[in-house]
């Protein structure tokens, strides 16, 4: 792969590497999706984890790839951002 | 290596030169009986007579030592690789070379003399490429390096420079060769942009023009409309927070704008001259990502405007007798200025009937008085652009812009009362203290007029203004391009 | 990644198996995801051992989407 470097336009005020989205202020009231990614036993791996995010005061939304091997179908991750305020993908093994 | 001194030299050549396949055997000579370094550009293996040649495939000693013709014959320092200023010899002959070495007898099997050819440091396109290579530490900003997977392109909008349009990603060499379009020093500082207040430096400029998409000569022109925007009156930070239209409208006057090709004439205030384009892109690009200033952000603009992607053009200076509008604002016919304004979009005037300059002066102030509210007065500047057919029907009926001024001026002098809250069933108007005042829809040097586009149409236009105008708010400011 | 590209804050649950290559595709991207590692074995666990897997992680999870979670 090719090195390619660009001069930073910018004030500088933020760091260098690509930084992550703002994380949620708080569970209360947020939408999280929860995105099984069909390997065997994540399921049951989400099913605690919504009722978990559930005690915890957020609303959780279940989805599916519908197979493994390939990326998110577009239709899928756009209806995820859509309706939802964050997203927990799993389980990888 | 026998020396005859402590003198060592350095020869620099290239294999895809026939006057340096020529003087091999000389190379020879001169490699036995002196301190000699040989410096290859091309190929490694040339030239075969010697075994240590040295590989400057990069360029770097060449570059680093202002070679232009190959073969070069440098004399060093004595004890050191560090040539010495003006002593070398470039192209072969003889004579100059048994001076030059104070070896006699130079390749008297081969022609006395040839000329060089050209060193490959001087190909197209090559002393940018070097520039960036070797003179990395002239730039001063922050590397962003990409990982092996990013699209360089996909990289500049992850990272939020884009004004949602791709940007030209600002490598290196495109940076290297933004900056050799001044004089300036990359390191000068320009001024702090708000709203972050960042010193932007000539550099940070140079990347920002190159991801607007300018061409280097461009270069001198975008520093004089960030200078404008930086200055006081222009009330930037204002113009940044508003939650109003407004945004800068750059208008460009005097000889640069033909030096750079931009366009005054049909469609002069819509897209497909990169000069136009670029130039004001650059400005709002440089407000994002050294200011800080964002949409969502300090920009709360209810609705924004077109605008805010690009706004400049060139006023059309084609009429002699119509003063341009750096001369309205004190300049001189044959200076280069920009000037600012902070506009919003373009509001129609049509009229394709009135074959008198006053009736043509009543549709105008008529379509005035509109500027924001039409019950708001002294509150907002705006720009009228005439068009060059609306130009001729006030040459031909003997009238200057000066007069056009006056008569909108007078046209549109409104009594208090009839602005008041209320008055034809409109809540908005003018505080009650008006009332019994005579106002004008702009304050003194509020309205500025200026000529653009195609010959074809009888279609001026309105540019408005934001509604903090004058000394509480921004003023139209102009530059001097340098 | 994609979802982190739509503007979600995003993260992923994977066994310790996955954590090099985690760490590559980060070096690829060049962006970091927030990500949680569970014990590997997984696929041979019985559905109260993934409950108790999950119950384990939770906390974790939740750091990964909310700044300054709370106990």
């Amino acid at each position: 792969m090719q090195n390619q470097t660009m001069l930073d336009p910018t004030s500088e005020l933020s760091p260098v590497e690509r930084q992550l989205n703002p994380r949620l202020e708080s569970l209360a009231g947020s939408t999280v999706g929860l995105l099984d990614i069909s390997k065997p036993r994540g399921k049951e791996f989400l099913d605690e984890v919504a009722s978990q995010l559930q005690e915890l005061g957020a609303k959780v939304k279940r989805y599916s790839k519908p197979t493994f091997a390939r990326v998110a179908p577009l239709e899928l991750n756009q209806l995820i951002s859509n309706e939802c305020d964050a997203v927990i993908e799993g389980l990888a093994d | 290596m026998n020396s005859t001194s402590s003198q060592s030299y350095a020869l620099v050549v290239k294999k895809a030169c026939p006057t340096c396949e020529l003087i091999e055997p000389v190379i020879a000579q001169l490699f036995n009986q002196l301190q000699l370094e040989v410096y290859v550009q091309d190929d490694p293996a040339f030239p075969a007579c010697i075994e240590n040649k040295i590989d400057d495939r990069s360029l770097e000693f060449s570059y680093h030592n202002d070679i232009e013709i190959v073969p070069t014959l440098i004399r060093t320092q004595p004890d050191s690789t560090e040539p010495t200023g003006a002593e070398r010899v470039v192209g072969w002959n003889r004579e100059e070379w048994e001076k030059f070495t104070g070896i006699e007898s130079l390749g008297s099997n081969i022609d006395p003399f040839k000329p060089g050819c050209g060193s490959l440091t001087l190909e197209p396109g090559m002393p940018e490429i070097l520039a960036a290579r070797f003179k990395a530490d002239t730039l001063k900003s922050r590397r962003v390096d990409l990982a092996g997977a990013e699209d360089i392109m996909e990289a500049c909008y992850e990272r939020g420079w884009s004004d949602g349009l791709p940007v030209v990603p600002p490598t290196p060499v495109r940076v290297m060769r933004m900056l050799a379009g001044t004089d300036r020093s990359p390191t000068e500082i320009i001024g702090k942009v708000p709203p972050d207040y960042v010193e932007c430096s000539v550099e940070k400029v140079a990347i920002n023009a190159v991801m607007a998409g300018c061409k280097p000569e461009y270069l001198p022109t975008v520093l004089a409309v960030v200078e404008a925007a930086l200055q006081d009156a222009f009330c930037m930070h204002g113009l940044l927070c508003t939650t109003y239209f407004s945004s800068p409208v750059v208008i460009v006057n005097g000889p640069v704008t033909r030096h750079i090709d931009m366009n005054s004439g049909i469609n002069a205030l819509g897209q497909g001259n990169r000069a136009n384009a670029t130039i004001g892109r650059a400005l709002q690009l440089i407000v994002r990502n050294v200011g800080g200033g964002k949409p969502g952000g300090i920009d709360r603009a209810t609705l924004g405007n077109p605008g805010k992607y690009t706004f400049c053009f060139s006023e059309d200076e084609s009429d002699p007798q119509w003063p341009s509008l750096a001369m309205d604002r004190g300049y001189q016919r044959g200076d280069s200025v920009v000037s600012l304004f902070a506009g919003d979009g373009v509001q129609p005037v049509l009229d394709q009937l009135s074959r008198t300059p006053e009736s043509l002066a009543r549709s105008f102030a008529a379509s005035l008085r509109s500027v924001a509210h039409v019950k708001k007065f002294g509150m907002a500047d705006a720009i009228l652009v005439v068009c060059p057919e609306h130009r001729r029907v006030l040459k031909e009926g003997g009238w200057t812009k000066e007069k056009l001024k006056q008569a909108l001026f007078d046209e549109l002098m409104t009594p208090g009362t009839e602005l008041m809250p209320g008055v034809d069933g409109i809540a908005e108007g003018m505080p009650e203290k008006f009332k019994d005042k005579l106002l004008n829809k702009f304050r003194d040097d509020g309205l500025h007029i200026v000529t653009a586009g195609g010959t074809a149409g009888m279609f001026s236009a309105i540019i408005s203004g934001w509604v903090a105008s004058g000394d509480k708010g921004s003023q139209m400011v102009s530059q001097v391009v340098k | 990644m994609d979802l982190e590209s739509r503007g979600l804050p995003s993260g992923f649950v994977a066994s310790t198996e996955f954590i090099q290559a985690a760490e590559s595709q980060a070096a690829t991207l060049g962006l970091k995801p927030a990500s949680v590692f569970v014990q590997h074995p997984i696929q041979d666990r019985t559905n109260d051992e993934m409950k108790e897997l999950a119950q384990t992680a939770i906390e974790d999870i939740v750091a990964m989407i909310v700044s300054n979670p709370q106990e």
